[in-house]
């Protein structure tokens, strides 16, 4: 019961910030149809994506790992005949679909209540290349997400070092608040020189056709690099870290 | 009364002084959690700048205006967040059984549950804030003296407000267990008011009015600075505030009889 309890308040807390953001940007607008070079469905559009890559590519149990490493837990898993990234891989799939079900069910009510325009892609490459930079950005956040977990082997502010760098970066920097070409163009550069706008806003700019396909090619290339960094570094964390797992309180 | 309101006063410093020394102890977590909350305090700052430079207008309000919804908010937000942290560590005491050993002391009930933990870097965060909220309101020739004072008067209330629904929380922990989620939930649809609430449809607002007030505890406030609120509103703020405490106490006098000591 507290489970489903849970569920359903975290779905209503997904819900009201895609609303916050939904509302915020139709008073803006207005009786505009275009603003800092979004046409009013490209906005819409934005929002509903960031609801949607939210659970597809944010949505994650492995950042429980981090807790397990520091309560002894883990123990009970790395005893397992378990390849230990497939575990947890498996467990964020299970949690993505859940929430993509969900997800789907809440947009289609405010689709079907607001009837707000909504941008499809014209072209039929499009969707293909974005849904293989949604695949990217998917393995890129596990691994991201994992190597901020598996830092529990050496740290005991677990939860501070995630809410900084997989919250309140991620969510800025990754374009899950608003698009980041809306920002000053000197804070654009900074951010384009992390991963986190891989994860979703280029992904949208692709759905939106607000990049070329050169440009989209240079983003896969960037996300496929950022992700071959971040697999690395999560093996060889983990290894690292494994070593030194003292098994507290397991 | 008031020995007793210096007493709790005492109590509460104290308390606050240990939680500050057990945060700074642990100063890498702290730093972490200061510049997370600067970072984003930040960023919502550039973004409406830079939506507002070119938009020029929000739900009629303008770029100062909806700058000063959102530093009230913050001032809010913050605040309430500094004062009542303790809910956040309050279901270990009630599945443990140890909030038993709580009662026993000669403190209100509510003392532990809500004042049992206070953060010292939400405090830290509140002093530039304060600063730089008066100096942007003073300086702007926004404030006026007298509706400085009303919303002095109304960011109370706010505060009492927040109280209520943190000792309602509370309630509901202690008949259920749960409160984490629903305490996000509150901190979800406060995070709605960090913007103008009239963007939001009639239905939405009359929710936010009625159900979690949010439109009590900060638009109100932020309202009453900009000399845009009519007598029926402040009042109605009050009355809201008074009655919210009112059933809050109730209904946390209702759950603490209900409470069963589970682990004791």
């Amino acid at each position: 019961m507290v489970y489903r309890l849970n569920f359903v308040l975290w779905r209503f807390r997904s819900f009201v910030s895609f609303l916050t953001l939904f509302f915020f940007w139709l008073a803006i607008y207005g009786s505009r149809s275009e603003f800092l070079g979004y046409q009013k469905s490209q906005m819409l559009a934005y929002i509903v994506g960031i609801a949607v890559l939210r659970s597809i590519v944010l949505g994650s149990r492995s950042v429980d790992l981090g807790g397990q490493i520091r309560s002894g837990e883990l123990t009970k898993i790395v005893l397992r005949p378990l390849g230990i990234f497939s575990f947890w891989f498996s467990r964020d799939l299970v949690d993505k679909l859940l929430n993509i079900f969900f997800t789907f069910l809440e947009l289609a009510i405010v689709l079907a209540i607001f009837k707000f325009p909504f941008w499809f892609p014209t072209r039929l490459e499009t969707y293909i290349i974005f849904a293989f930079m949604v695949i990217l950005a998917t393995f890129l956040y596990f691994f991201l997400s994992f190597v901020i977990s598996v830092l529990a082997f050496w740290t005991e502010e677990i939860w501070a070092t995630r809410w900084l760098f997989g919250v309140i970066f991620l969510e800025f920097f990754a374009g899950a608040f608003f698009p980041i070409d809306v920002l000053p163009s000197w804070l654009q550069k900074i951010i384009y020189l992390t991963p986190f706008p891989y994860l979703v806003f280029y992904p949208l700019k692709i759905w939106l056709e607000q990049i070329s396909g050169i440009e989209a090619v240079k983003a896969i290339l960037i996300c496929f690099g950022w992700l071959l960094l971040f697999w690395w570094l999560a093996k060889n964390l983990w290894q690292k870290g494994a070593k030194n797992y003292g098994a507290y309180g397991g | 009364m008031g020995h007793m309101v210096a007493r709790l006063m005492k109590v509460w410093v104290m308390v606050s002084l240990r939680a500050a020394q057990s945060q700074l102890l642990t100063s890498w977590a702290g730093i972490l959690f200061l510049i997370g909350k600067i970072v984003r305090f930040l960023l919502f700052f550039v973004f409406l700048f830079a939506v507002l430079g070119s938009a020029k207008n929000l739900a009629g309000y303008n770029p100062q205006q909806v700058i000063l919804f959102f530093l009230v908010f913050n001032l809010v937000d913050i605040s309430i967040q500094f004062l009542f942290r303790g809910v956040y560590q309050f279901r270990p005491l009630v599945v443990s059984g140890n909030y038993d050993l709580d009662l026993l002391k000669p403190l209100p009930s509510f003392f532990r549950p809500i004042f049992g933990w206070t953060d010292i870097l939400d405090f830290f965060t509140l002093i530039p804030l304060w600063i730089y909220f008066l100096w942007f309101g003073f300086s702007q020739g926004i404030f006026k003296l007298g509706n400085f004072f009303l919303f002095l008067a109304l960011f109370t209330s706010s505060l009492v407000l927040g109280f209520a629904f943190h000792l309602f929380t509370c309630a509901v922990c202690v008949l259920t267990t749960e409160i984490d989620h629903l305490v996000w939930v509150y901190r979800d649809l406060t995070n709605m008011a960090r913007f103008p609430t009239d963007i939001y449809q009639r239905g939405i607002r009359l929710i936010l009015t009625f159900t979690i007030p949010v439109v009590i505890l900060i638009t109100v406030p932020a309202k009453a600075l900009m000399g845009i609120l009519s007598w029926q509103g402040i009042l109605g703020s009050f009355f809201i505030s008074g009655l919210f405490l009112w059933l809050s106490l109730k209904f946390w006098h209702y759950a603490l009889s209900q409470y069963s000591s589970a682990s004791s």
